[in-house]
């Protein structure tokens, strides 16, 4: 029965491409729309280097998936640097382009009349002439694809990778490079898209720019969405079943002229249903896998006092003159801030005094357009965010930024520094020392939330919290970048007392131990509980610096606070 | 020397189709967000309607031209009120919606050659005159999408600047947030821009069914080429939208002076490459 | 559905697949495969040629079919020139539908299934695609349709006739496209004429201004106006429009192109065609216009034509080998009765002969374009190079 083996063999190739395109869509978040150019590129390499050069297949393929790596890192590059949607039109023209080349160079890809004559491959002194045999090595090729992008996918890079998905500003405060993950989770999708290029060229053995159309692209596209955005196993069963949809299909009576033209337009239709009632596709995504037991045992309690540092009372991080104008409106007029180690710095201001403005600026999330920042007194000019957070400076959001599709564990699992795993290579050269790294950070992660009293919510999403538990979560987010400097963006606001109770005391401790703090608030009570020294903003600058009760005893400055 | 004035004057006309293409699918976009792939269905079966009305029925092609008109811009607000605002709603990232629109293009362009046939349709009643400028050939079609772009873009930036909507659409697409904290209805300001963008985009329509004749497919690189000039120009401002199809059409035209044309699209689209990385909010936006 | 459910149903429907029916020896239908472009950019050409190929199915069967066996028409979609859905389709008409003879278009596709009809010798006729890749690659495969490059070498010979020393051509860049310019390219340079434009657009372009404005730059004799459906027609329209008043020659021309380019413009457009026109002399040509006319309500282009052409080229093989008997409906078996006698009516009239190479030789018409009909000025004997 070839026919069905060819059919299987088409699901595993569609199956490869599915897995790999999930990644950059599902993992990642990212919208592109190349990856029938990547699925060309690899298809193309091994073709012209097999037929023209003589290559054997083994090198052949492995300079495809090179070149497809690299190919994708470099056109995607512009459009990640900015994000959004800039991303689809790049990648749009990315395609038509590929084709575009395919078709023209023809000395080398042989024009839009293809490359025919691509050797057959053979396994164990078999040529794999006929669908059945093929299918042993697509689906062998296919099962190793699947596994390497699992891996991927459950690793700390591929944690960092969702975490990037559901909030960028957030995986960048807790030390991720947003840029590099893109550009990585690209690259490798490409990559592995070549793969399934080198195999079709391979089966078919002809391969020409009509089989590389957009709508290849946009067939992968709704496998994945079908079958599951952000599920491996989903994307390789939306590919099975849109493979074979069709052919199942054909049973149906249509008139003959517009049967095809009729199944394209059901196929439109399927693809929009599914997205209007089920847009998780048929197996959402897995994120709430179980905690390791080991884990679990080796948790014990956090030892924060293990954490001391000895000089109290001297400048970390430090903003001199700082200036910010977006257009004509002036956010920050000169900020001069000061925080020390073992210190609680409360910043205190009417709405709009440049508060957050002043957070984004020390933690570059801001460019300043005049003034500077350091760190114990070395300059951190031009850092972006992710660098700052290893220069040991971490903070928090007024609107939280949580990682909502992802475990309570997870969103503090993320942001430990210096994971094995955040690097890729790690992930599959070294991937027992990642395993039982990630295994020690779990149990640390356990600490961290028994902590702040989320233990029991571990194993949970982020998106089942109570108002109070994410705020105590952020904390226990940030406290995971064990940074020296934690600047938190109102973390008390809106919590009842009890919470209030629980929250204070953490703050204190950690500023005993050495670390040191600032947080934005409007509760004087508040201020006047936790804080050591408080810093009065307007205007864009600092108004005035000192005690609590200091500044709450200036009425100029209370009369225009209430007001 | 005569090529290359040719090649102008071909890059100019064909430019402004582009950019007026862009206004449309930009005014949407920009305003609302929404990447708006089922824009080119939405003309593809505007310039079906058209022809329609004109070859089958036998309506003077003004009259036509109306109609379609009035199609597109209802056809672009059942879509967003079926398609794109249920998605929304619910929450759904940008590229479900982005996705549902492809599945919208399949549908429908696939819909379009059952209903209406496989082959080309083309109005044969309908002859333009042929303006000679020196060594330069202008077609009136030719011309005519040059004003019909030009009274659009000025009409639309003066909608844009003068009247309540205009407003009310300027203050969406530079916050959205802030729109609804001073009371605008953003779910109105939607359906006023699918309507006015889908109304312009089948004014592209008449263009192409004019010039080159309709076929199920002139969807996919109508909204393509608008998108792109969108975004070369820079996204949220009719001009943006103008000025990168108008680049788009001469770097495909007089770009070609001395290349082998073959090479056309590819070397289009290095443009889009060239200002990602050098402007890469657009031409007008750049910071 | 959870993870197990899936895998259960997915490996229950192979089974089924599976399970299909053994091979019978004397089918109850002759059923007749075609790998067609019936959706994807260019669907236009899978309507018509299924058209044509129905026509003819449905003309041998109301005379009674093969000895009472009827012929039916099994049509697979390649989207417009997928490789992938064509071997799909390959494979589904070989084991499921167990046809050993398939009508294939495009040239990638038709080189796509090559291997498998070498493999599987299953007998592949092409109507439509005219790629030199096509030659050689299975020796059950043929083609009914002229090959390009003898069409434009007829072209520039008749440009020759007539007097003109420099000529530009156009073309769209597909394999069609470059085959056609690189036989121009060679005869012109063998007649002593002097190529001073070549221009080339993306295959499913509609816009070419750019190219005309260069073509008319070159300041030809005659335009090689060498695009297929519907681009022909866009090409001749903006000529005109441009002010070229150069004599263009075109290599098909079909209706498609009269309603594209305007009857007015498309005056006096020479086309290098494989003819296909009803006529006195033709009656297997006039029985099939005007029963697609019938039909369809509009005339048959010539792609219909070799469609139509094809299955009966397949009827009469199979009549052929049935005489013999033996274990007849093969590929193999098709093919060695093909050889036996390489000589069919044609439904352009006369005798088409299928050469060494697998191509059918036919005559080569110039036709003129009169008010949107095509008329013939005279034939080129046919002429393989």
């Amino acid at each position: 029965m070839d026919y069905v083996y060819h059919v299987l063999v088409m699901v595993c190739l569609y199956a490869i491409l599915a897995i790999s395109f999930n990644v950059v869509i599902g993992l990642a978040g990212l919208f592109a729309l190349s990856h029938a150019a990547f699925y060309a590129i690899g298809a193309y390499t091994t073709a012209i280097l097999t037929t023209q050069y003589g290559v054997p297949v083994l090198p052949a393929l492995v300079c495809g998936i090179v070149l497809t790596g690299v190919i994708g890192a470099i056109a995607a590059l512009p459009a990640l640097r900015i994000g959004g949607h800039y991303l689809v039109v790049v990648t749009l023209a990315l395609q038509i382009i590929v084709i575009d080349v395919l078709r023209n160079a023809q000395g080398l890809t042989g024009g839009p009349d293809g490359i025919s004559g691509i050797p057959r491959l053979t396994l164990f002194g078999q040529t794999l002439s006929t669908p059945g045999s093929f299918l042993v090595l697509a689906a062998a090729v296919a099962a190793f694809v699947y596994l390497i992008t699992h891996m991927l996918a459950f690793s700390p890079f591929g944690r960092a990778l969702r975490a990037m998905r559901e909030d960028e500003l957030a995986a960048q405060s807790i030390g991720k490079n947003v840029v590099a993950l893109k550009l990585i989770a690209f690259a490798f999708s490409a990559a592995s898209a070549a793969i399934a290029g080198s195999l079709l060229a391979h089966y078919i053995t002809f391969v020409s720019p009509q089989s590389f159309s957009i709508d290849e692209t946009i067939l992968v596209l709704a496998m994945i969405i079908l079958g599951g955005t952000g599920n491996l196993f989903g994307a390789a069963a939306g590919a099975a079943i849109l493979v074979a949809l069709p052919e199942l299909l054909k049973l149906m009576a249509l008139p003959v002229g517009t049967a095809d033209l009729l199944r394209n337009a059901f196929y439109g239709l399927m693809l929009i249903l599914i997205l209007r009632f089920r847009p998780e596709g048929i197996f959402p995504e897995r994120y709430r896998y179980r905690l390791p037991e080991s884990a679990k045992r080796a948790a014990g309690v956090l030892e924060v006092d293990a954490w001391t540092r000895p000089v109290r009372g001297e400048v970390t991080l430090a903003g001199n003159d700082l200036h910010k104008n977006f257009g004509g409106i002036v956010a920050a007029n000169g900020v001069d801030l000061e925080l020390r180690s073992g210190i609680v710095t409360g910043l205190i201001g009417p709405n709009g005094a440049g508060k957050t403005t002043a957070f984004n600026l020390l933690t570059g999330f801001l460019t300043p357009t005049a003034g500077r920042v350091s760190m114990r007194g070395l300059p951190l000019a031009d850092r972006r965010p992710h660098r700052i957070v290893r220069s040991s400076i971490a903070r928090s959001f007024q609107d939280l930024r949580l990682f909502k599709r992802m475990t309570v564990l997870e969103n503090v699992l993320t942001a430990f520094p210096d994971q094995l795993g955040d690097r890729l290579w790690n992930v599959f050269l070294r991937p027992f020392a990642v395993r039982a790294q990630d295994h020690a950070n779990m149990a640390r992660a356990l600490e961290v939330l028994d902590f702040v009293g989320l233990r029991d919510r571990a194993e949970q999403s982020a998106d089942n919290l109570s108002y109070a538990e994410e705020k105590l979560l952020v904390i226990a987010r940030l406290l995971a970048t064990d940074a020296e400097v934690l600047l938190l963006d109102e973390p008390l606001s809106g919590l009842d007392p009890t919470t209030l109770d629980q929250v204070l005391p953490i703050v204190r401790r950690l500023a005993e131990q050495g670390r040191t703090i600032c947080l934005i608030e409007h509760n004087l009570d508040v201020i006047r509980e936790v804080c050591d020294v408080t810093a009065y903003l307007d205007g864009g600058k600092v108004l005035a610096f000192g005690k609590p009760e200091e500044l709450m005893r200036d009425p100029k400055l209370v009369e225009r606070y209430i007001q | 020397m005569d090529l290359i004035l040719q090649l102008l004057a071909n890059g100019v006309s064909n430019g402004s189709q582009y950019a007026l293409l862009g206004i449309g699918f930009g005014l949407i976009f920009g305003t609302t967000g929404i990447v708006h792939f089922a824009y080119g269905p939405v003309l593809a079966a505007s310039a079906y309607v058209m022809w329609w009305l004109a070859a089958s029925l036998g309506l003077p092609f003004p009259v036509a031209l109306v109609l379609g008109v009035a199609f597109a811009g209802i056809a672009g607000v059942v879509a967003y009120l079926v398609l794109y605002e249920p998605l929304l709603a619910r929450g759904s990232p940008s590229f479900v919606v982005l996705v549902a629109s492809l599945g919208l293009f399949i549908l429908v362009s696939n819909m379009m050659a059952v209903l209406f046939g496989t082959d080309a349709k083309t109005l044969s009643d309908i002859s333009y005159g042929i303006y000679v400028l020196g060594d330069v050939v202008i077609t009136g079609v030719q011309l005519v999408q040059i004003a019909v772009f030009v009274i659009i873009a000025v009409g639309l930036a003066i909608f844009l600047r003068t009247s309540a909507w205009g407003n009310a659409i300027r203050a969406v697409t530079d916050n959205v947030a802030m729109a609804r904290i001073i009371g605008i209805d953003t779910r109105k300001v939607a359906i006023v821009v699918f309507a006015l963008g889908s109304m312009i985009s089948a004014i592209g329509a008449a263009n192409i069914l004019v010039r080159d004749g309709a076929s199920t497919h002139i969807g996919f690189f109508a909204v393509f080429y608008a998108f792109i000039s969108v975004v070369v120009g820079g996204v949220g401002s009719v001009w943006g939208a103008a000025i990168g199809g108008l680049l788009l059409g001469l770097v495909e035209s007089a770009g070609m002076w001395k290349l082998p044309t073959e090479w056309q699209s590819t070397i289009a689209f290095m443009v889009l490459f060239v200002v990602m990385l050098w402007r890469p909010t657009g031409l007008l936006r750049g910071n | 559905m959870d993870r197990r459910t899936f895998l259960r149903a997915a490996s229950s429907l192979v089974v089924v697949g599976l399970a299909g029916a053994a091979p019978a020896q004397e089918p109850d239908v002759y059923r007749i495969g075609a790998i067609l472009s019936m959706s994807g950019a260019t669907p236009h050409y899978g309507t018509v040629m299924s058209r044509g190929a129905l026509v003819a199915v449905d003309e041998i069967n109301a005379a009674g079919g093969i000895d009472g066996r009827k012929l039916e028409l099994v049509i697979e979609d390649h989207k417009s020139g997928s490789t992938q859905a064509a071997v799909a389709g390959m494979n589904r008409l070989i084991n499921v539908v167990k046809t050993p003879a398939v009508l294939s278009s495009f040239s990638g596709p038709t080189v796509a299934i090559a291997p498998i009809s070498k493999e599987k010798q299953v007998f592949v006729l092409n109507g439509g695609g005219v790629s030199l890749k096509m030659i050689g690659v299975s020796p059950y495969m043929f083609h009914n349709r002229s090959l390009a490059t003898d069409l434009a070498a007829a072209a520039v010979r008749r440009a020759k006739d007539r007097g003109f020393k420099r000529i530009a051509q156009i073309a769209g860049r597909s394999e069609f496209g470059d085959s056609v310019i690189a036989a121009s390219q060679e005869v012109a340079k063998k007649l002593g004429m002097e190529v001073v434009a070549t221009e080339q657009f993306a295959a499913d372009a509609t816009n070419i201004d750019t190219q005309v404005a260069k073509l008319r730059a070159a300041k030809p004799d005659v335009v090689l106006n060498w695009p297929t459906t519907p681009q022909a027609g866009l090409v001749v329209k903006r000529v005109r429009e441009i002010g070229m008043e150069q004599p263009i020659i075109s290599m098909e021309w079909t209706n498609e192109d009269t309603k594209l380019a305007g009857v007015a413009s498309s005056n006096g457009v020479e086309v290098a065609t494989d003819y296909f026109a009803p006529a006195a002399d033709n009656p297997m040509g006039q029985r099939f216009y005007d029963e697609y006319k019938k039909r369809y309500g509009e005339e048959p282009d010539f792609y219909a034509a070799n469609y139509y052409e094809a299955v009966q080229v397949i009827a009469t093989l199979i009549r052929r080998t049935k005489a013999k008997g033996g274990d007849f409906w093969t590929g193999a078996r098709l093919t060695e009765a093909l050889w036996e006698d390489p000589a069919f009516d044609s439904v352009y009239g006369g005798k088409m002969t299928f050469q060494k190479n697998g191509v059918a030789l036919k005559r080569v018409a110039i036709l003129k374009v009169d008010e949107g009909a095509l008329k013939l000025e005279r034939f080129l004997p046919a002429q393989a190079d």
